[in-house]
C-alpha cells in the first residue's frame, strides 16, 4: 500500500471519527491562540480596557480640576458595569441603539446644566464654531460648566466601546476610545504620556485581536513587538529633541532649553504650565506713557488645575465705546503702548475701559476683562488705552462685605478637588485671627514674602504647584508665590484670581516708562464687593529687582543692543519701583520684606537671559536643575532606561523577524562530516535537510511526524530525493538500521539540497 | 495469545510484503460488495490481524452486517449473528447444554458466539449480563458451559454495533467493558456517488450471495503470527507512552495500559499492511484515534477524541 493512500485514508477516516462527537453535542473546542501562555483575545480585550482608561484619566484630570470628581469615577465604574453587563446579554443592534440614548442624554444635560444667558447665546453656528475651536486645541478645561460637559462627554464613548471590547469586536472598539481620546488629544487635556499609552494600547489591542483572529504564525508576534516599539521610542526621542517639551503630541512652539518667565507668563496662551527653573531677558519690548505709573496687565487665570492656570471663556469684539468699570470709584490713566518687539499682547493697567489705534479693530475682550489683540501688535504700532483704576484704601476693603455675586464664587473660588486638607489647614494657620477678607490677603501675602525666597532656579515640582510650594520649596518666584496666594485665599473663600503682565518698568523722561522683558511678572488679585479687583503681590520686591537689575547689566555688559533705548539710563541699573501710584500705599507689601529676602545668585547659567512676560508651557524636570547632582555621575534616568529597554526589545524582535539566527544557524548546516555510525550520518543528513525546509516552507510541527511533515510538503516541492532521506531516517531510527551506502546517499542529498540554497557555498562545492 | 500461537502452523517465511498483499486481497473482495468504506474496511482487517475486536457506532442500515459478512466469507470464515435484544439471555449467546432423548445424553449447542467473524447487533440493547457473557468470549477467547471449556475458533473476531439512535433504551457499555474493543469506529452515510452505486449493485442480485473466499482461515493465522514480530522501536513505544501520559494529564481517565497495549498491536498491523517490517510513528497517529477515543472520560463537554487530538498535536514526535 502506498504512502498516498496511508495518508488520504487517515484524512478521511478524522473526518469520518469526528461525526459522532459533534453529534453527541459535544463540538471541538476551537483551538484558542495565546500569547506567552495568556489567550489573546483575552489580551486584546485587557488592551481595549488600557485604552478606554486613557481616555478616563484624562477626564479624570479635567474632573479633579473643575470638580465633581467623584461624580466621574462612580459615573465611570458605572458605564463599565452596565457595558459589561450589556456585553453579554443585548444584541449590537439594541446596545448601539442604547449607546446612542447614552450619548445623547449626556449632552442634553449638559445643555440643561448650562447657564441661562449662555444658552440664549446658542445657535447651530456658534455650537460650530465652538466644535471647530475645541478640536483645534482649545482645552476643554476653558469651557463653562466643564464638568457637566465631562459628564456628559464620558458615558457615550466608554459604553459603546466597551460593550464592542466585551463583544470581542476589539477594532471597532478601539475606533470609539481612540476617538475620544482624540479629541482630548485635539483639546490638548492628553498629555504626551497619556496619549502614548492610549496609542500603544490601542496598536496591542488590533495587534493582538489579529494573532487571536489569524493566529500568530509567522512571527506575527514580533511585527507587532516592533511596531509597539519604535512608536513608543520615536515618540520619546522626538519628544526629546525639540527641546524638553512636556506635551510632544501638541507640540508648543519649541522653546529653547530654559524658559524665560516672560515666556512662561505672558504670551497669548489661555493656558500657564508652570515650569522649573526660569531666566530673565533684558531685551525691551514696550515703551508705555502714562499719566501714572502702574502695573502693566496682560492677562487673567481663572481656573487653577494644580499645574498651572487656565483661562476660562470666550472672547469678543472689542466694538468701541466704553467698557465696564470697576464696581467701586476709580480714576482715569492713560497710556500710549509703543511696542519694541512685536506683542502678542496688549498690557494696561486694571481696568482698561477704551482703547484706540490702529489695534482697535482687531482687540478682544476676555471675560475677565483684559483686552487682547486678535494678531501680533508690530513694532511701532502704537496704541493708546484708557483704564479706570480703582480707588479704595485699607480702611475701605476693610469695611466690604463677603456677599459675593454667584458668578464670582463660581469662577473664583473654585480649587481642584485633589487640594489636600493641610494646605486649607495652613490657610487657616496663616490668616489666623484675621476677620476680613483685606486682612486674610495682606497676610497671606507677608507671610509668603517672609518665609519664601526669590530664586529663579528650581524645579519644578510633581504635584500640586501651590502645596508644593508651601511644603516642600524653600524658594521661587513670582508665578510660585502668585498661584499659592490664590489658592490659600481660595480656600479661605476669598475670590482671587491669577493675573500677568510687566511691572512698570525703567521711567524715563517724566512719564514715560521703558519695560523689558525680565519686567513681566505674576501677582493676585483679589475680589472685594463694591470695589472689583484689587492688586496683592506676593513677590518679595527686592530680591525680585536684584535679579532684574543683575540681568540688565550682564546684557549690557555684553553689548547686546536691544536692552537699551535712547532714554534709558546707562548707567543705572535700577528699574522703576511700581510704587508710585496711589492705591500702593495702601498695601504694605511693596516695601515692606525687601530686607528679610536675600538676594538670588542670578549670575547662575540663564545665557537665555530673555523674554519675562512669557506664558509657554515648557516642560517639566527633563532637564535636572538641581545644582547639587553635579558631582554625581549622571544616572540614565527612568525614562530613557524604559525607552532603552522597549528599543531593545523592537531590536530583539526585528532580528527575529528577519530570521537572521535562522541564517546562521543554516549556514552551519552547509557541511556534514561523516561519522562510524551510519544512523547518526543519516540523522545529522535529515536534520540539515529539515532545516533547509523549515527556512523555504515552514518547521515541522511538534506532533507532526517526518512521513507527514515531508508528506505535505511535497505537495509544494518537495523532490523524490528529499523524502528519501526521510524513508532511510524512518528506518535508522524506527526500523532495522541503515547501511553505509544508504547514509552515504542521505549525506549526499542533503548537500545538494542545502547547498542549492547557499549561493555562495554552491559555488566553493562544484 | 501464546495459546493461538501453539496452536497455528505457524510458518516464518510469511513475509510482510505478504500479509500487506493479503490485506489487499481482502479488502478489495470486500469492496466488491460494501461501496466505500475503505477505511472502515481497512479499521477491520487491522483489528483482524491485531487479534482486537471491534466495536462500531452507527445509526441502523448503513451495512453494517454486510461488512461483517463480507470479511467473513472473504477468509473463508464463520460467519455469526447475534442481535441483542433486552431478553437476550447469556445462554442464547453462548450456547447450551441440551438433552438429546435418541442418545439420552446432554449434548453441548453451540452459541452464535461460535464463529470467526461474529456480529454483536445493537449490543447495548442487551441487559449488562448478556453483555458480560459475550465481553468474556472475547477476552478468554473460549465459553464455559456447565464445567466444560470450549474453545471458540480461530481467528475469532467479534464486530459489535451499538446504537446511539434510542439512548433511552439501552443500556450503555461500562467503561471497562469498552476497553476490550481495540478499536471503535463509525461507519456513516454514503456519499450521493457512493450511494447511487450501491443503487445499482444491488438493483439485481445481491453480490454478496456471489462473493468468493479470497484467503483461508489459515492465512489469517499466519497474518497475525507475522504481525508479532513487526519492530516496535524504542523511541516508538516512548512515543505511545508520553501520548497515554498526555491523556492522562488532560481527562479524568485517560488511557489506560491495556489501551497502549492496543495500540502498539493496532500500529504493528498498520505496519504490515503498509509491508514494512517496523513501525513507526506515522502507524500510531493513523491508529490512536480509533483505538483510544472511547478509552477516555472527561467530565466536560469535551470528547475523548478532543483529548486525543490534543495530546497529538503537543506530544513532539521523535
Amino acid at each position: 500500500m502506498s504512502t498516498d493512500t496511508n495518508r488520504r485514508g487517515s484524512d478521511s477516516s478524522r473526518s469520518a471519527a469526528s461525526a459522532p462527537a459533534s453529534a453527541s453535542g459535544s463540538a471541538s473546542s476551537s483551538a484558542t491562540t495565546t500569547v506567552f501562555g495568556v489567550p489573546a483575545n483575552l489580551l486584546a480585550t485587557a488592551a481595549s480596557l488600557v485604552l478606554i482608561g486613557t481616555f478616563l484619566a484624562v477626564v479624570y484630570d479635567i474632573t479633579n480640576v473643575v470638580g465633581r470628581r467623584d461624580q466621574f469615577v462612580l459615573l465611570a465604574a458605572g458605564t463599565l458595569a452596565l457595558a459589561t453587563v450589556v456585553g453579554w446579554t443585548l444584541r449590537p443592534r439594541y446596545a448601539l441603539g442604547l449607546a446612542v440614548l447614552i450619548a445623547g442624554g449626556g449632552f442634553a444635560a449638559y445643555f440643561l446644566a448650562l447657564p441661562e444667558s449662555q444658552v440664549a447665546l446658542l445657535s447651530p453656528e456658534r455650537l460650530l464654531a465652538d466644535t471647530f475651536a475645541l478640536l483645534s486645541g482649545l482645552s476643554a478645561l476653558r469651557l463653562l460648566s466643564a464638568d457637566v460637559w465631562a459628564l456628559a462627554v464620558t458615558p457615550g464613548p466608554v459604553f459603546l466601546a466597551w460593550y464592542l471590547a466585551v463583544r470581542g469586536r476589539i477594532a471597532p472598539a478601539v475606533a470609539v476610545a481612540g476617538s475620544g481620546l482624540g479629541l482630548f488629544v485635539l483639546t490638548t487635556d492628553a498629555t504626551g504620556t497619556l496619549t502614548l499609552l492610549g496609542v500603544g494600547a490601542g496598536m496591542a489591542a488590533v495587534g493582538f485581536d489579529g494573532i487571536d483572529r489569524f493566529g500568530s504564525a509567522g512571527g506575527q508576534l514580533d511585527v507587532l513587538t516592533v511596531v509597539l516599539a519604535a512608536m513608543v521610542v520615536l515618540s520619546a526621542t522626538v519628544t526629546v529633541l525639540p527641546g524638553a517639551g512636556g506635551s510632544p503630541v501638541i507640540p508648543d512652539e519649541g522653546v529653547a532649553e530654559q524658559p524665560t518667565v516672560e515666556a512662561s507668563l505672558v504670551s497669548a496662551d489661555d493656558r500657564i504650565s508652570i515650569v522649573g527653573s526660569i531666566s530673565l531677558s533684558p531685551q525691551v519690548r514696550f515703551e508705555v506713557q502714562s499719566t501714572s505709573p502702574d502695573y502693566w496687565q496682560t492677562a487673567t487665570f481663572d481656573r487653577y488645575t494644580g499645574d498651572g492656570w487656565v483661562r476660562t471663556g470666550d472672547t469678543r469684539d472689542y466694538e468701541g465705546g466704553r467698557l465696564a468699570g470697576p464696581e467701586g470709584p476709580s480714576r482715569l490713566v492713560r497710556q500710549t503702548v509703543t511696542p519694541a518687539t512685536p506683542l502678542d499682547s496688549m498690557p494696561a493697567a486694571w481696568r482698561p475701559v477704551a482703547v484706540s489705534g490702529a489695534i482697535e479693530n482687531e482687540t478682544l475682550v476676555t471675560q475677565q476683562g483684559n483686552l487682547r489683540p486678535d494678531r501680533a501688535v508690530e513694532i511701532g504700532e502704537t496704541y493708546n488705552v484708557t483704564s479706570a483704576v480703582p480707588q479704595y484704601t485699607a480702611a475701605s476693603l476693610r469695611r466690604t462685605g463677603t456677599d459675593y455675586p454667584d458668578e464670582i464664587r463660581e469662577r473664583y473660588l473654585a480649587l481642584p478637588d485633589s487640594t489636600s486638607d493641610r494646605v486649607r489647614d495652613r490657610a487657616a494657620e496663616i490668616t489666623g485671627d484675621a476677620e476680613t477678607p483685606y486682612d486674610k490677603a495682606v497676610a497671606v501675602e507677608e507671610w509668603l514674602e517672609a518665609n519664601k525666597e526669590y530664586s529663579l532656579r528650581v524645579s519644578r515640582p510633581d504635584g500640586d504647584i501651590a502645596e508644593s510650594f508651601l511644603f516642600e520649596m524653600d524658594a521661587g518666584y513670582c508665578t510660585y508665590y502668585a498661584s499659592t496666594m490664590v489658592v490659600l485665599l481660595r480656600s479661605e473663600g476669598v475670590p482671587a484670581r491669577f493675573v500677568t503682565g510687566y511691572t512698570t518698568g525703567e521711567r524715563v523722561d517724566g512719564d514715560r516708562y521703558v519695560v523689558r522683558g525680565l519686567d513681566s511678572h505674576a501677582w493676585v488679585e483679589v475680589y472685594f464687593e463694591d470695589t472689583g479687583w484689587v492688586r496683592f503681590d506676593p513677590t518679595p520686591a527686592g530680591p525680585r529687582q536684584d535679579a532684574e537689575s543683575t540681568t540688565l547689566s550682564d546684557a549690557r555688559n555684553e553689548g547686546r543692543p536691544d536692552v537699551d533705548t535712547n532714554e534709558t539710563n546707562v548707567e543705572s541699573n535700577e528699574t522703576e519701583q511700581p510704587t508710585t501710584t496711589a492705591n500702593d500705599t495702601e498695601t504694605p507689601t511693596e516695601n515692606g520684606t525687601e530686607t528679610n529676602s536675600t538676594p538670588v545668585d542670578s549670575s547662575a547659567p540663564g545665557p537665555n537671559i530673555d523674554e519675562r512676560l512669557g506664558i509657554t508651557p515648557t516642560g517639566d524636570g527633563a532637564t535636572a536643575d538641581d545644582e547639587d547632582d553635579g558631582l554625581v555621575p549622571e544616572m540614565p534616568s527612568r525614562e530613557t532606561v524604559f525607552v532603552g529597554l522597549v528599543g531593545l526589545l523592537g531590536v530583539v524582535a526585528g532580528v527575529r523577524r528577519t530570521r537572521l539566527p535562522a541564517h546562521l544557524r543554516f549556514a552551519t548546516a552547509a557541511y556534514q562530516r561523516r561519522t562510524d555510525s551510519p544512523a547518526d550520518d543519516v540523522f545529522r543528513a535529515y536534520d540539515r535537510l529539515e532545516l533547509a525546509l523549515e527556512r523555504d516552507y515552514r518547521p515541522r510541527r511538534p506532533g507532526e511526524t517526518v512521513r507527514a511533515y515531508l508528506d505535505s510538503l511535497s505537495r509544494v516541492g518537495v523532490d523524490e530525493r528529499t523524502r528519501q532521506v526521510g524513508r532511510l531516517y524512518e528506518r535508522a531510527k524506527y526500523g532495522d538500521g541503515v547501511t553505509r551506502a544508504d547514509a552515504d546517499e542521505a549525506v549526499a542529498a542533503a548537500n545538494a539540497v542545502v547547498r542549492a540554497r547557499l549561493p555562495l557555498v554552491r559555488r566553493w562545492a562544484d | 495469545m501464546t495459546d493461538a500461537h501453539a496452536d497455528a502452523d505457524f510458518d516464518p517465511a510469511l513475509s510482510v510484503e505478504a500479509v500487506s498483499d493479503l490485506a489487499t486481497r481482502i479488502s478489495e473482495n470486500v469492496e466488491r460488495v460494501i461501496v466505500g468504506h475503505h477505511d472502515a474496511i481497512e479499521d477491520i482487517i487491522v483489528a483482524l490481524f491485531a487479534r482486537g475486536h471491534l466495536l462500531l457506532e452507527d445509526v441502523p442500515g448503513v451495512g453494517k452486517t454486510m461488512l461483517a459478512r463480507a470479511i467473513a466469507t472473504s477468509i473463508e470464515g464463520e460467519f455469526e449473528r447475534i442481535q441483542f435484544t433486552p431478553d437476550l439471555l447469556p445462554s442464547d449467546v453462548t450456547g447450551v447444554n441440551v438433552f438429546n432423548q435418541q442418545t439420552s445424553e446432554f449434548e453441548f449447542r453451540e452459541g452464535p458466539v461460535f464463529g470467526n467473524v461474529v456480529l454483536g447487533d445493537e449490543i447495548n440493547r442487551a441487559p449488562p449480563k448478556t453483555q458480560a457473557a459475550l465481553l468474556e468470549v472475547m477476552e478468554e477467547l473460549q465459553v464455559t458451559v456447565d464445567g466444560v471449556t470450549r474453545r471458540v475458533p480461530d481467528p475469532f473476531t467479534v464486530i459489535a454495533t451499538q446504537n446511539d439512535v434510542e439512548p433511552d433504551r439501552t443500556y450503555d457499555l461500562p467503561l471497562a467493558e469498552l476497553d476490550r474493543f481495540m478499536k471503535k469506529i463509525h461507519l456513516g452515510y454514503p456519499n450521493e456517488a457512493e450511494e447511487t452505486e450501491l443503487l445499482g449493485r444491488v438493483s439485481g442480485h445481491h453480490p454478496i450471495e456471489s462473493l468468493e473466499p479470497v484467503a483461508s482461515a489459515s492465512d489469517v493465522r499466519d497474518a497475525r503470527e507475522r504481525i508479532l514480530d513487526v519492530t516496535v522501536s524504542e523511541p516508538v513505544r516512548r512515543y505511545v507512552s508520553r501520548l497515554a501520559a498526555d491523556t492522562r494529564a488532560r481527562a479524568d481517565l485517560g488511557v489506560s495500559p491495556r489501551g497502549s497495549i492496543a495500540l502498539v498491536r493496532a500500529a504493528q498491523a498498520r505496519a504490515a499492511l503498509d509491508a514494512r517490517d517496523y513501525v513507526v510513528p506515522d502507524d500510531v497517529q493513523r491508529e490512536v484515534r480509533s483505538v483510544w477515543a472511547h478509552r477516555v472520560r472527561t467530565t466536560d463537554e469535551r470528547s475523548g477524541r478532543d483529548v486525543v487530538e490534543r495530546a497529538l498535536d503537543t506530544v513532539p514526535v521523535e
